[in-house]
């Protein structure tokens, strides 16, 4: 192995990527963040502000930002867009009445310039509940199909289980790093 | 002659015999060539070579570059269709110039990116060029947007019972959700057979009063005016939306409460209970008990010595040190001692 090679795989570890977890309050978001980083998540509060977490992740070091979503919250979620590499949208899927709200203020998203580049992971949240519209549903209530401007999943997933959350940050994780880690 | 033919014989066999052995002897070394080769090649893979990733990706590239200068002159839907596939296509080739980058030399990367970079500018043109409608989009939803930021104006007079206009709709989506909604001055009792484990939406209710004994996943109230809504230990969220001039009562992990107003919470909150857009919302200490609120505690796992009634958090008043004005204790004196009075 070559001086170069070891250079390149060291900064090759050093890849870093942001995310931000944006959607309506009471969706899941830090529940869906504290699972995943293996946190306790029974003591949760509503999200005043918001919560920074940095893993490591398949030798990606992730920026996770799990901004809170209540509506006197959202005017201020703009102050995060700057170079965030991946955009997880968490849904309620068993909050039926407010899926309009929740399609609007996407799609309000998927306009904004600084969010452009970014990869969307749709997380249809608390599959563990009866009531829980599918993936399909929501793929359907937010008009995911027509969204060209971003590359976008759905995955219906559990935060209290914690069922399908790899699964979405790994397509995630491989959709940006398709993207972004380009030589220099 | 015969002599002579002899020898011939003999200088040919020993010639023969220098060729075998010269033969012999080149073989072995294209062995160890080959073996070296083979060493060498268990270490690096053949798809980490230059040559092969210059054939393929070439190859891909020309795929893609035909499949675009096919698009000119087709209509619309196979237009779409073949961009699509173009963006697909693109991106892989950029995945796997991605993944090659740790054995490409400098200038192979630099040659790739820049035939990538056409290929992607070429296909940005044509999507102008084919599908100029993306303005169009963009005002079809500002549209959207407004329309429905127009609805919640009349909202406020569904609080009251006679707008049954906005119920229907609201109850209409809601349908295939456990709870119930679009009734007034009734009293209604759910077992924890009906709500155990559900998440439970009650909507539009009019000076009722709701019992739900037993542990419910989460709990939406919408839309109640003038109710009394007591409900067992909710596991995760309790969702409070324009309610007025009630009483509730429940424990549960977290409240989040919205556009409330006049309404008293004897509440059991684990973590935190919220406010936002309310006011006059007054809290005290869940105090109601039926038969199994025991068991039922335990079926949903809350904590029943941790209590955090009042503390709770205004999203309209982030002043720190002085209270908020939108939310207060219930005296002592004035809380309600007695549930079950008018049973």
């Amino acid at each position: 192995m070559g001086l170069l090679t070891i250079l390149k795989k060291m900064k090759q570890k050093e890849r870093e990527m942001r995310l931000l977890m944006l959607g309506l309050d009471n969706a899941g978001k830090t529940t869906i963040l504290k699972k995943f980083n293996g946190e306790d998540v029974s003591t949760i509060s509503p999200t005043l502000g918001f919560n920074i977490k940095t893993l490591e992740h398949r030798g990606f070091k992730l920026n996770i930002w799990d901004v809170g979503g209540q509506k006197s919250l959202r005017s201020y979620w703009r102050n995060y867009f700057e170079s965030t590499d991946g955009l997880v949208w968490v849904v309620d899927s068993a909050d039926r009445l407010r899926l309009e709200d929740c399609r609007q203020e996407l799609s309000a998203l998927l306009l904004e310039e600084r969010l452009a580049g970014a990869t969307l992971l749709v997380f249809a949240n608390k599959q563990d509940l009866p009531g829980a519209l599918s993936k399909e549903a929501i793929r359907e209530a937010l008009a995911l199909d027509e969204i060209k401007s971003h590359h976008w999943c759905i995955i219906g997933c559990s935060a209290v289980t914690g069922e399908n959350l790899l699964t979405g940050v790994d397509w995630l994780l491989d959709d940006i790093a398709a993207r972004i880690f380009t030589a220099d | 002659m015969d002599e002579a033919l002899e020898v011939g014989d003999k200088l040919d066999t020993g010639a023969d015999k220098v060729q075998e052995r010269l033969q012999k002897r080149h073989q072995a070394r294209i062995e160890d060539v080959e073996r070296r080769k083979e060493a060498k090649e268990s270490q690096s893979v053949a798809e980490e070579k230059g040559e092969y990733f210059y054939s393929a990706f070439n190859k891909e590239r020309a795929a893609v570059e035909e499949l675009l200068s096919g698009c000119s002159g087709a209509d619309r839907a196979t237009m779409t269709h073949r961009l699509e596939e173009a963006t697909d296509r693109i991106g892989q080739l950029q995945k796997f110039l991605n993944d090659s980058v740790l054995f490409l030399t400098q200038y192979d990367l630099r040659q790739a990116q820049a035939a990538l970079q056409k290929l992607q500018s070429t296909l940005a043109e044509m999507r102008e060029d084919a599908l100029p409608k993306k303005k169009f989009a963009f005002k079809v939803r500002t549209k959207a947007a407004d329309k429905a930021s127009v609805t919640p104006a009349p909202n406020p007079d569904a609080d009251t019972p006679a707008a049954a206009g906005g119920t229907k709709r609201d109850g209409a989506t809601a349908s295939e959700q456990y709870g119930f909604s679009n009734m007034s001055d009734v009293l209604v009792t759910r077992t924890a057979e009906e709500i155990q484990k559900q998440d439970v939406l009650l909507t539009h209710l009019t000076n009722c009063k709701v019992r739900l004994l037993g542990s419910p996943s989460t709990l939406h109230l919408k839309h109640i005016d003038s109710c009394e809504i007591l409900c067992g230990p909710v596991s995760s969220s309790v969702f409070i939306d324009h309610c007025r001039n009630s009483t509730l009562a429940f424990p549960c992990q977290q409240l989040r409460t919205h556009h409330t107003t006049d309404t008293q919470v004897y509440l059991h909150v684990t973590s935190r209970a919220i406010i936002e857009d309310c006011r006059g919302v007054s809290f005290a200490p869940f105090s109601w008990s039926y038969p199994s609120l025991e068991e039922d505690f335990s079926v949903s796992g809350l904590d029943k010595n941790r209590n955090n009634w009042n503390q709770v958090d205004d999203f309209n008043w982030l002043a720190a040190g002085t209270p908020s004005p939108n939310w207060m204790v219930i005296p002592e004196a004035d809380r309600k001692t007695n549930w079950d009075t008018e049973n």
